[in-house]
Order: C-alpha cells, then structure tokens, then sequence
C-alpha cells in the first residue's frame, strides 16, 4: 500500500512540471514514460484476463507459465506456495488434468480491474476480482496481485493473492456459504501458512488496498474493527463456530465437483 | 505467424529508446503509433461493449450496422449468417425487434484480451460472455460462453468483421448446471444460416474449450487446444 504513494507523488511530478523549462527530449521522455505506463498497465491487466481463461480451460501449465520463476500464489485460506513448479503442482492436484473436461465447469470471470505500475516501471499491481459459475454453484474470490517486468522487458505475475469472499452451492447464498478453505483441506500442501486468517461470508474480511483512496490520497489501514471478521486464528471459539456454516457433511468444500448433500 | 508479428512489436516497444540517438520527429512517430494501439484498442472495447447492450434489448438493426458490410455471425450451433442483412434477420430469430414484454436477454462482455495486428488494420478479441435469459411462462436461464471476434478498421472506424459466441453452458435458473443444462439450439429451419457451423460442439456437461485467439503473453507462442474426444463430434 505504501508503494503506491510514491507512484502518485510521480505522476503528479510529471504533471506539474513546467512545459517551458524543458527541453523537447525532456518532454519527449517524459510522454513516452506516460505512454509506457498506459502500455504495462493494459499488459498486467491482459495477465490477469488470460490467467482467468487458463482457469476456465484447464490450462495448468500455460497458467503456470504466467509466473515468475520464484512467484508466489495464495488462494483462499489455503496458504502459500513457492515458486512457478508449486503453482503448477498446486494446479493439477487440486483441480484435475490438464484441459476441459466433461463434467466441470468452473468459469472465473475477470473483471473491475484498478492496475498501477511503480515509477520506475518495473513493478506493477492490480486488484481485482473474479466471478465463479460453476457446475458446483458460485463464489467471489477477489486480486490483489503484484507483477514484475522481468530484465527481458515481459511482465510476469510475481504474486497472486486470491482471497475469497463468499462461496455457495446452487442453492445460492441465502441458504448455504461454505466456509473459507484451510492448509490441509485438500491436497497438495502449502509451503507456508496463510498470509492472514479470516472468514469468508457471511463474516467478511476487507483485503487491503495496494493504492489510496483516488479523491482523497488517503491509505487504506485496516483494523480488527474495520475489516470484520480478521485475525481469527484456528483453535478460537470463532473459527469453529464459523465452520459450522455451510459445512458439508464430510466437512470438504469441493471446487469444480457438482454439489454434494449434506 | 501473428504470434511472431506480436512479439517482434513487442520487442520494438519494449526496447531502451536512445533518446540521443533519434530525432525528434523518429520519437513523434513511434509514439503516435503507440497511441493510435491504445485508442484501437479502447474502440475495439467500446463496440464490442456497445454489441453487448443493443443485443441485450433486441436493437437488431443497431446490432447490425456494428458488422462491416460482409461481417460473419455465428451463436452456438445455429450457423454462421454472412453479411449485414442476412445478420439482421437472422437476429429475429432471438425474438422481436425491440425486447418483448417480460423478457431478459442480458449478454454481458467481459474480460477482453485484444490483439491488434501490427499494420492496425485487423484486429482479434476474445470475451467472456456470461448471459441471463428470461420469457413469459419459462424458468429464467443461466448461459456462459466465450467470444472469439474479429474486427476491421474501416476509413478509421472499426467494425465488426466476425462475431462468434462459442456458447459453453446453459442452464435452468433454479436447477443450475448440475441438474438442469441445456442443449445448444442447431441451424435454423426457418432461415437457415449461410454455412453450417465452424466448429461442432456440444455444451455443458460435455467438455469442450473454445480456440485462443491471442498467443501466451509471456512465452509469445501460439495455443493450440486439445478438445476432450466426444463419440459423435469428435470420435478417437
């Protein structure tokens, strides 16, 4: 979130600087940084589009290759894997073979994306967020994800942060909310724990902004008071009165599989 | 072929401009190009979005004047219709002009992953599709499919060169895809389209990917798709 600021602070430098004190190379370095910048952030936000049709398609490797060779990808509350092999590993064990299959329908549907890019251009950001139809019912996982422009000019996905909102079966979110996933829920294990812990609804949790309030220039700070449902380790009375919503008989929160009953 | 095409622009654009070493004028060209990429790209955006909401409430003859005069549309199985006027009766056949009483026809554009030839004179895109249908006296219906277009750019206006909705899943509203999906409507009897389909498919729960139009965004190469076997469409 602090990152985002200096890029501001840049922007504004570039707007403000006087026309008549430069030279035209100046201000000719100076627009092409500003084309640059609208450049990456179409790149990134391409990224994040093409990573949701890889999704939908089962194109684990071509997801995987997306990646930078030391990224890290953290999807609900299942925690951290390590490096392009364990996103791809995580891919095929969790979610199936490689390419559509019969059966499974799990469309992630990208769209709201807010890109930046760092001043020097070599970072960038974007949140965003997902829509799921599936074959199994709906979910909301929402982006806040970093992109690095690797030394040979291509953007990667250096950090993929998907935390869920709300998951449901078909019978929708008036009826059923499955809780947030955790480490050892399925297979493959994670290399590191969650990031935070928090519940999904109806508790919710506020994923914190990389860039600041547009209007004012004010960072978003989260709290336990504002973010609802945030910090609740495993173990609290909390957490396990907040696995009785919606949990499946078998106590599993299958994706892309048709519905169990209770 | 595109896919080097891309990547060598790519190249090009990516590359340390030596400043010093370029005229002003060399700087002023690249740069105006680089433009004109992201205005085609935000129009490329806006006509594709502008399809979605005439679509949505039967604006058949608006829909129409998006494609060039020997543009392609292709919905499903129903068949690829050529030319505007052919298009926009063939349009009819989603109902009548104007949205009727108690209908949804919603056909939401999202996720757009534009490819601008290098010449700026074609270009290729590919939606996400999600649809929310309704009509008197049936259940409401849920849809999903993906887009894979082609565009023109015409005396500076881009049109619609091929609009094809490889529709994927449809089902009833209350009993979801697990329960309730629906089969593809083939070629019209009534009026039947110009050419069968291009592809033979069937939907949700059978597995099938619509072709990519772009190429991987960092390995640059082309990505050609196995589609799962299907004993009629596509025996082993």
């Amino acid at each position: 979130m602090r990152l985002a600021l200096p890029l501001v602070v840049a922007v504004l430098a570039i707007a403000a600087a006087p026309a008549a004190a430069q030279s035209t190379d100046e201000r000719l370095d100076q627009l092409e940084a500003r084309i640059a910048r609208l450049e990456d952030m179409n790149a990134i936000e391409r990224l994040q589009k093409v990573y949701g049709y890889f999704v939908d398609e089962g194109q684990w490797t071509r997801l995987s290759e997306l990646f930078a060779e030391d990224a890290t990808l953290e999807i609900g509350g299942k925690g951290i894997f390590v490096g392009r092999a364990r996103v791809l590993e995580y891919m095929q064990t969790a979610f199936g073979a490689e390419g559509a299959k019969d059966n499974v329908l799990a469309q992630h549907m990208q769209f709201q994306p807010i890109p930046d890019i760092s001043p020097d251009g070599r970072i960038g950001w974007v949140r965003s967020r997902a829509f799921v139809m599936s074959n199994a019912g709906w979910g909301l996982p929402l982006y806040e994800n970093e992109y690095r422009k690797g030394d040979d000019g291509v953007w990667r996905i250096s950090r993929l942060s998907g935390p869920f909102t709300m998951y449901t079966s078909w019978e929708g979110w008036g009826k059923n909310a499955l809780n947030n996933t955790w480490p050892d829920k399925f297979d493959p294990p994670p290399d590191l724990p969650p990031t935070t812990v928090y519940l999904t609804y109806p508790a919710y949790y506020i994923v914190p902004f990389h860039y600041p309030n547009p209007v004012t220039g004010k960072p978003f700070v989260p709290d336990t008071g504002q973010v609802g449902a945030y910090h609740r380790p495993p173990g609290t009375s909390e957490q396990a009165a907040a696995f009785e919503v919606g949990r499946l008989a078998d106590g599993t929160q299958p994706i892309a599989e048709p519905p169990r009953d209770r | 072929m595109r896919g080097l095409a891309l990547g060598l622009s790519l190249l090009a654009a990516l590359a340390p401009m030596h400043a010093q070493a370029q005229s002003a004028e060399a700087r002023l060209a690249a740069y105006a190009e680089r433009v004109e990429r992201l205005e085609d790209e935000d129009a490329i955006e806006n006509l594709q979005a502008t399809y979605g909401y005439y679509f949505d409430k039967g604006l058949w003859d608006a829909v129409a004047d998006l494609f060039a005069e020997d543009g392609s549309f292709e919905y499903g199985q129903r068949g690829v219709y050529i030319g505007k006027q052919r298009i926009e009766r063939a349009l009819l056949l989603f109902g009548r002009l104007g949205l009727g009483p108690g209908r949804l026809n919603n056909h939401m554009q999202l996720q757009s992953v534009i490819t601008i030839a290098p010449d700026g004179r074609t270009a290729t895109a590919r939606w996400q599709g999600m649809v929310m249908l309704s009509e008197p006296g049936a259940n409401g219906v849920w849809g999903v499919g993906q887009y894979e277009n082609a565009y023109v750019k015409e005396r500076g206006i881009w049109k619609i060169s091929k609009l094809h909705f490889y529709v994927q899943a449809m089902a009833d509203y209350d009993l979801g895809f697990g329960r309730g999906a629906l089969r593809l409507e083939g070629p019209s009897a009534l009026f039947p389209p110009d050419r069968p389909p291009t592809e033979v498919y069937r939907a949700f729960p059978s597995g099938y990917t619509p072709p990519f139009s772009f190429v991987h965004p960092v390995t640059g190469e082309a990505l050609p798709v196995t589609q799962p076997a299907d004993d009629v469409a596509r025996p082993k």
